[in-house]
């Protein structure tokens, strides 16, 4: 297993398409999470103070972007966004061994098939973890660079809200990863994979929930507490809303028990590495 | 079709100590598909053992099987040593299967290197293995710029990369260009020198026949025929036309047996016999009075024996 491992950690850290999917949420979480909204508060649109409470202007919301804020604004902003990309990843890694065949070059060497899945899975784990880390250190320093401009203290989140945070969006992205890594095997290939995990990251569950909650919310929430999209939103919003001037604090959801989010999200990593292991354990390989 | 019957070597021939290969009443059905059926196969340490069989025949089928990457329906196999697919097996195995696979954006070296990790042996081996298939000038290209030859290079190199007891080639010429096929078949002559077995599957009869010591052919799934060239291509035979014929078959009938002596279409005699008796039945049939007009030897090729067994024409 150990070999298996190092094995996936060469060929991963080789990839491009994998530094492209991190490099590009970076990129993105510094223009959406940080640039474009500094510079709509900063420069507000003629009227863009409609709808707010008396005596609030969008700049009072540049108080989302300084460092007190950084911890819950990545973990608010990318727990589905960014887990898109782990998805891809989890694709990735999976799903191109069906593409280019190689998945019966990898099970003709020394080792199983259930120790090259967790070589596999092992350094995906690595990946997502660089994706966390990266992720919260270039939101960091983005909140860093804004408050210097904007003369504001440098204070940050503590240490232990700052752990829990990255140990979440870990659990968070751990789950998108096997997802997308589930999906390949299933369907032993990346397009289709990755087609239906971003078809339910950003459509299906929000689309079914948001319709049926307002019909009938008795009965849909005690459901929707099982789904992974909403305890992963549940997580992210246990660590609390920016206060903004102006505004009341956000009522927590009704299921929003973190202790529940955590159990949920870890039923669904540990099922998908065993649906995944038992496909690829029973499956002929024909590619 | 298949006039021959079908001979194959039964259990009690070979023992377990010779064989590295063995599989019995092997199946494989795809729903209603039967691809392959009761195959009992034997390979001996140290031969290079031809698979022979037109496309579909249920060959890259048995050899997934071998490597363990495809399940049986029923059947068992004891590959190497192991069952298929266990690490004990893989470990003495090196194989192709189909198309080499790789990763297109590594160089050659890093597949390698690569393959290297998963097998637990020593990274020298990579070069060892690179200079074996003359591929070491390209090694640090990407293998998405390589040629199907050189794709193919690469997949016998990463098949000897464990330095193997056997090898499992299938159709490893497949894509090349005549030099490439001739390097390749060289090269598999050579591997398969000492006591290392290989296993060759391919559709090509002139492949087969200039590298293999033992064929085995399988049609719709099932051994058609197994045997050394010689035994497939069997007894050859001699043609015989002589005036008068009565004289002649009664002659031919003393000398070699009546149930040797066939009479073709065309009057002439078909006589199974050992050529060296060629310059004695002459002087016998012309001192009984014969005048011998033809007198000729032939031997069926092995693409005779080919489309006789499997209906097919020889390379299709």
């Amino acid at each position: 297993m150990i070999r298996a491992f190092i094995g996936e950690m060469f060929k991963t850290v080789r990839r491009p398409a994998v530094w492209v999917c991190i490099v590009v949420l970076l990129a993105v979480a510094v223009t959406i999470g940080y640039a474009i909204p500094w510079l709509i508060y900063s420069h507000p649109p003629s009227g863009s103070s409609q709808g707010l409470p008396p005596g609030t202007s969008l700049a009072d919301f540049k108080v989302t972007l300084y460092p007190p804020n950084f911890v819950r604004l990545t973990l608010q902003q990318w727990s589905v966004l960014g887990g898109v990309f782990a998805l891809i990843v989890g694709v990735l890694l999976q799903g191109s061994e069906y593409g280019w065949a190689t998945i019966k070059t990898l099970y003709i060497q020394r080792s199983g098939r259930l120790a090259m899945l967790a070589g596999k899975v092992g350094a995906l784990a690595v990946v997502v973890l660089v994706l966390v880390l990266a992720l919260f250190a270039v939101d960091a320093a983005a909140s860093t660079f804004i408050a210097l401009i904007e003369g504001q203290s440098l204070s940050y989140p503590d240490a232990t809200t700052t752990a829990k945070a990255l140990a979440a969006m870990y659990l968070i992205f751990g789950f998108w990863s096997l997802l997308g890594l589930v999906l390949a095997t299933l369907f032993r290939q990346s397009a289709m994979a990755i087609g239906l995990g971003l078809a339910y990251a950003l459509v299906i569950e929000a689309l079914i929930f948001g319709l049926t909650a307002s019909l009938a919310p008795n009965v849909v929430n005690p459901i929707r507490q099982w789904f992974p999209l909403t305890n992963a939103t549940w997580l992210a919003n246990s660590f609390g809303q920016a206060r903004i001037r102006g505004f009341q604090t956000a009522t927590p959801a009704p299921y929003a028990d973190p202790t529940h989010d955590v159990f949920v999200l870890g039923v669904y990593v540990l099922a998908f590495a065993v649906i995944a292991a038992w496909q690829l354990r029973r499956r002929d390989v024909t590619s | 079709m298949a006039a021959q019957s079908v001979t194959t070597r039964v259990p009690g021939d070979v023992t377990s100590a010779d064989a590295i290969v063995q599989t019995r009443g092997l199946t494989k059905h795809y729903g209603a598909i039967v691809a392959v059926d009761n195959l009992n196969l034997t390979v001996r340490r140290g031969e290079i053992y031809g698979f022979l069989g037109p496309n579909g025949a249920g060959k890259t089928t048995t050899l997934r099987m071998l490597l363990g990457l495809i399940r049986p329906t029923s059947g068992t196999s004891v590959v190497a040593g192991a069952a298929p697919g266990s690490p004990e097996s893989l470990a003495r195995i090196g194989a192709i299967v189909e198309t080499p696979a790789f990763y297109p954006y590594m160089s050659g070296y890093d597949n390698l290197r690569l393959l290297a990790i998963y097998c637990g042996v020593p990274l020298k081996r990579v070069g060892a293995a690179l200079d074996q298939v003359e591929l070491t000038p390209r090694a640090r290209h990407k293998f998405s710029t390589y040629s199907m030859g050189m794709k193919q290079r690469l997949g016998i190199a990463a098949a000897l990369i464990k330095e193997p007891e056997l090898l499992i080639l299938d159709e490893p010429t497949n894509g090349l260009d005549p030099q490439g096929m001739a390097d390749v078949r060289n090269l598999i002559i050579e591997l398969g020198k000492g006591d290392r077995t290989v296993l060759v599957s391919s559709h090509l009869l002139g492949e087969v026949e200039q590298m293999c010591t033992m064929i085995g052919v399988i049609q719709k799934g099932k051994f058609v025929a197994e045997g050394t060239i010689d035994e497939l291509r069997g007894a050859a035979t001699l043609t015989v036309r002589a005036d008068p014929a009565e004289t002649a078959m009664r002659v031919l009938s003393d000398e070699v047996g009546a149930d040797s002596v066939r009479v073709l279409a065309d009057g002439a005699f078909s006589l199974k016999v050992d050529l060296k008796r060629t310059a004695e039945l002459n002087r016998k049939l012309v001192s009984s009075g014969a005048d011998v007009t033809e007198l000729r030897a032939s031997e069926r090729s092995l693409e005779d024996v080919f489309i006789e067994l499997t209906g097919a024409e020889a390379g299709l």
